[in-house]
């Protein structure tokens, strides 16, 4: 089976955005750009869906956003996890795995 | 749709948000361009690359507003269903809040939609506000508001550029024959363009046509639409109908809609043409013949000055033109008065009062409410601190205890609706004792909006109390695991505050509601002048095609007379022009008292001049005071003789005895002076109204003076509503088509002309009660809760000795330190609002020390008694208890 770049489901992407954000804050296109690269290029973010979610999110209250500067001194808006928000991946990720696991063991019994 | 007005709502407050999407946008482009560039795509090429990346800048725009659109949707579903969850598991609460909010609302909502009907909605005719009515007056001829005659109505229609239109009006009735029973019909007689000038279009028909009041004009006539529903059922049929008005077939050719009774209630309308008295050569030309209203609407862009400036320019002209009608010495003076103003003078500082009235119960309503809110926020400060630590925003909380706020504010006031619909009809029965304009009340769309806003406003309002009341950390709300032994300082003064307030606020309410209630205690008191006891009155106006001459008029009234007094159960009987507090206005007339030096016609004394049968005083139970009264003798061939009251004796004879001198006043012919020989003083009356002195009047004999007007009065043994069957068996046998209507018994009339301070006082009575009660449960409230705080202290304080009934007292004397406050405040405002008092008071100063005596004494002792109930029950507890508790 070849890597095939799949189309995002929405509560995936939202749940893909709150684990880039655990490390630290950062802007969206270095969301974008860290979710193609950990993925290895498999999930293409459509770059422009992942404003309507981390807007979605920001009023979820799970991120917050603050303008600051980036890299080269232009102003940039940073999006960074909350305590509901951490609360929320850490749930999100328990449930991905309990529902990876039930697959996997569905398709490894036939 | 509801995301689409949630997303309208949302975009009010989204142009900063918008700004920030397309400056983040901006940024991802560049970022990605610049990355392309790197990987060493030429720039133009890059930035392309980037946006086909990125897919649609617009479409991303749209989709990040929609998120936002449908998150803030869902939250405040979220919240409100939340909301409902808290308050149904807080029924007392909810229920005492709700219901406050809803008697508070619902008062609002009941007095603005009559304030909104009758005060500020635009008039129910077309033309609106440029309508006027014209009004005349003549101080130096005592002519005060006066009438117009034919010529000076076509000067008015000729001169003045300020009016596109001007019309003539005057009211009479006549008798209408056609229908079961001859029927006496109010007619109002106008221009045929009167309808046309106030915009009024017919319900059904037509209303007149151009040439209709031209002489020789078919005779028409246009039904209002309380005489149609009345007289006809609303039958449309009706229109094409002919009935016989003096002497002459009159075909109906339209109905009104419902408008107001105004000039007059009307029950019909005829053209000018049609009107017998009106369409007499004589009068037509008659510059003194002053019998006719004149109303005008505006041309369009003149103002109000503008018009007085024509109509002053008019009555400089008139004065030079015809000089012997208005000499200088009158002073003719010309005005326009605005329609919506004239329909509404009477009512407008009563509604007015009303309305401030329950704005401020409404402000007690909120002051209860937000008690309620403040005790149940300390209760609840451990839920919202664990909320807050679940990672709850400080925002989020806020909107949460809003949300809350406004859903009861919301349930009160669809609550309230239903109470002000429950008072709508008692009201519209209220109003119409003011203004023509009363049909005009109703719940309509700017009442609900209304509604609906006030209890948006309130909802609002509350929530934003919890706001600003002292913040604390989390920890230290967390800690309050048990109650503490003291209040917290901070928020129990803002809720001695809310006392202060409601207690000062019921003050100036029940101040208000004692007075109006002096008023009406007052106003019952004074002493009429006559007796009502058992007496009948009616309305006999005779058909003047049937009885034209005095002889005929004279005749008639002498077999009634004989044919009553011989009934049995009657007392006496009498004919009369008119009658104490009856509707009719002053018969003002001037006179000559003979052996004073003449004075010209202008300067002629005037006294109210009335018309009676021989029995009238006896029936009515006036006194004569000196002399004689009228007697059957004083008829058609005898020395013309006349009754005058104290006051006119007091006035024109001080100190000089009346009887046998000569007053002359003008005879049917012109420039005959007829001289009336004064033969009794009788007592003084309160013929226009109980608040009013009386005036002076003279009572010639209706024998000698007899007249088309009269009234009918029958003093009785029996009950005199039973004699009604009587009368009119008895005026139809002398004359078959002769009306008789509008049958009273005097105590009716009495009590009506006490109805208007009566309902006022009850209302106002009522609003001051309900805040009296708020009041006492805000006190009891804020008592209850400050001493369930201290139990403990309390517990302590009685371990080591004290007695439950010191403790009780300390807990009165705080209690009762903010109502001390408040009564001093609210009698400083009560004070300040006298000028609004004064208007509506009768013979009670607006300061009446034993009016706000009884007030604050009655205050003081609800008072005393929701403190009182509160601290009992805290020092019933056992003080182990309260201390192990």
């Amino acid at each position: 089976m070849t890597p095939s770049r799949s189309d995002l489901l929405q509560g995936t992407l939202d749940v893909l955005i709150l684990k880039t954000l655990s490390p630290g804050a950062m802007h969206g296109w270095g969301i974008s750009q860290r979710i193609q690269q950990l993925s290895q290029d498999v999930l293409a973010v459509n770059q422009g869906s992942l404003y309507p979610a981390l807007h979605r999110l920001e009023l979820k209250g799970w991120i917050e956003a603050e303008w600051g500067s980036s890299e080269n001194n232009r102003k940039a808006r940073f999006y960074s996890l909350t305590r509901s928000g951490r609360r929320q991946l850490a749930e999100e990720t328990e449930s991905w795995e309990r529902f990876a696991a039930a697959v996997g063991r569905v398709l490894a019994a036939t | 749709m509801l995301r689409r007005i949630a997303g309208s709502i949302g975009s009010l407050f989204g142009s900063r948000k918008e700004r920030e999407l397309d400056e983040e946008l901006a940024f991802h482009i560049e970022k990605e361009t610049e990355e392309n560039v790197r990987r060493g795509m030429p720039p133009g090429e890059a930035r392309r690359a980037a946006l086909v990346r990125f897919g649609g800048v617009a479409k991303t725009k749209d989709e990040t507003r929609d998120v936002r659109h449908a998150v803030w949707l869902d939250t405040t579903l979220q919240d409100v269903r939340y909301g409902i969850r808290t308050l149904r598991h807080n029924p007392g609460y909810a229920a005492a809040a709700v219901l406050t909010l809803a008697l508070g609302i619902g008062a609002n909502t009941a007095i603005f939609s009559v304030v909104h009907g009758v005060l500020l909605q635009s008039l129910p005719y077309g033309a609106g506000e440029r309508l006027v009515r014209i009004r005349v007056d003549a101080p130096g001829a005592g002519i005060n508001d006066g009438r117009f005659s034919p010529p000076e109505i076509r000067d008015l229609q000729e001169r003045p550029r300020s009016f596109a239109d001007v019309v003539e009006y005057h009211s009479m009735w006549f008798v209408l024959l056609g229908k079961a029973e001859p029927e006496r019909v109010q007619t109002g007689v106008v221009s045929a363009s009167f309808f046309d000038l106030l915009g009024v279009r017919p319900l059904l028909g037509r209303t007149f046509l151009p040439g209709e009041d031209k002489h020789g004009a078919e005779a028409v006539l246009v039904l209002s639409h309380d005489y149609w529903m009345r007289a006809f059922g609303g039958d449309p049929s009706v229109v094409g109908r002919v009935f016989q008005m003096n002497d002459r077939p009159h075909t109906v050719v339209g109905v009104l809609p419902p408008i107001p009774g105004y000039p007059q209630d009307n029950d019909v309308w005829m053209p000018i043409s049609a009107c017998p008295f009106r369409s007499d050569p004589s009068m037509e030309n008659d510059r003194d013949a002053g019998m006719l209203g004149a109303f005008a609407r505006l041309k369009p862009g003149v103002t109000l000055a503008g018009a007085q400036r024509d109509l002053t320019d008019l009555a400089g002209k008139l004065e030079a033109d015809y000089p012997k009608s208005y000499p200088k010495t009158v002073r003719l003076a010309l005005s326009p008065v605005a329609l919506s103003e004239e329909l509404t003078r009477t009512a407008r500082p009563t509604f007015l009062m009303l309305f401030g009235t329950v704005g401020l119960v409404l402000l007690l309503a909120c002051a209860n409410v937000a008690n309620l809110m403040l005790a149940r926020l300390t209760r609840r400060r451990q839920e919202l601190a664990l909320r807050s630590a679940l990672g709850a925003g400080k925002g989020r909380l806020a909107r949460q205890l809003l949300t809350e706020s406004v859903l009861l504010a919301l349930t009160g006031g669809a609550l309230g609706l239903v109470v002000a619909a429950a008072g709508q009809k008692m009201l519209v029965h209220f109003a119409e004792r003011f203004t023509p304009r009363a049909t005009e009340i109703g719940l309509s769309v700017p009442v609900l909006l209304f509604s609906l806003g006030v209890s948006l406003v309130v909802g609002i309002g509350l929530g934003l109390i919890p706001a600003l009341s002292p913040r604390r950390s989390l920890t230290e709300s967390l800690q309050e695991g048990r109650e503490r032994t003291t209040a917290g300082a901070g928020r129990l003064r803002a809720r001695n505050l809310l006392i202060v307030t409601q207690v000062a606020i019921s003050f100036v309410l029940l101040a208000g509601a004692g007075l109006m209630l002096r008023t009406l205690w007052k106003l019952s008191q004074v002493d009429p002048g006559f007796r009502t006891e058992r007496v009948l009155t009616s309305r006999l106006d005779l058909n003047f095609s049937r009885y034209k001459s005095d002889d005929e008029q004279r005749a008639f009234h002498a077999s009634l007379l004989e044919r009553l007094q011989a009934e049995p159960g009657v007392l006496s009987v009498a004919l009369a022009g008119s009658f104490p507090l009856n509707e009719r206005g002053p018969a003002n007339g001037r006179f000559r008292m003979e052996g004073r030096p003449p004075v010209a016609v202008e300067a002629l004394p005037r006294a109210d001049f009335q018309r009676v049968s021989p029995d009238y005083f006896k029936t009515i139970g006036v006194p004569i005071l000196k002399g004689r009264s009228l007697e059957p003798a004083d008829r058609k061939d005898a020395p013309l003789s006349a009754v005058i009251n104290q006051a006119m004796a007091r006035r024109y004879w001080p100190g000089e005895d009346p009887i046998g001198r000569r007053i002359g006043v003008d005879g049917r012919e012109p420039g005959v002076t007829q001289w009336v020989t004064i033969v009794g003083v009788s007592g003084d009356v309160r013929q226009y109204g109980l608040a009013n002195p009386p005036v002076e009047q003279v009572y010639f004999s209706l024998l000698q003076f007899p007249g088309l007007s009269t009234t009918c009065l029958l003093r009785t043994a029996v009950d005199p509503s039973r004699m009604e069957r009587l009368v009119r068996a008895d005026v139809h046998a002398i004359g078959p088509e002769q009306p008789v209507d509008h049958f009273r018994t005097l105590a009716e009339v009495h009590s009506g002309a006490l109805a208007a301070p009566r309902l006022t006082a009850i209302l106002l009575a009522a609003f001051a009660g309900l805040a009296l009660t708020i009041t006492a449960t805000g006190i009891a409230g804020v008592i209850a809760f400050s001493v369930g705080q201290r139990r403990r202290e309390f517990g302590i304080r009685m371990a080591l000795g004290a007695l439950p009934s010191s403790v009780q007292r300390m807990v009165l004397g705080q209690g009762m330190r903010p109502v001390l406050a408040g009564l001093a405040f609210g009698l400083a405002g009560a004070i300040a609002l006298t000028r609004i008092w004064a208007s509506l008071l009768y013979e009670v100063s607006p300061t009446d020390p034993p009016t706000y005596f009884v007030v604050a004494f009655l205050l003081g002792v609800v008072a005393v008694l929701a403190c009182f109930v509160p601290a009992r029950r805290a020092t019933a507890v056992d003080p182990m208890v309260a201390l192990r508790g």
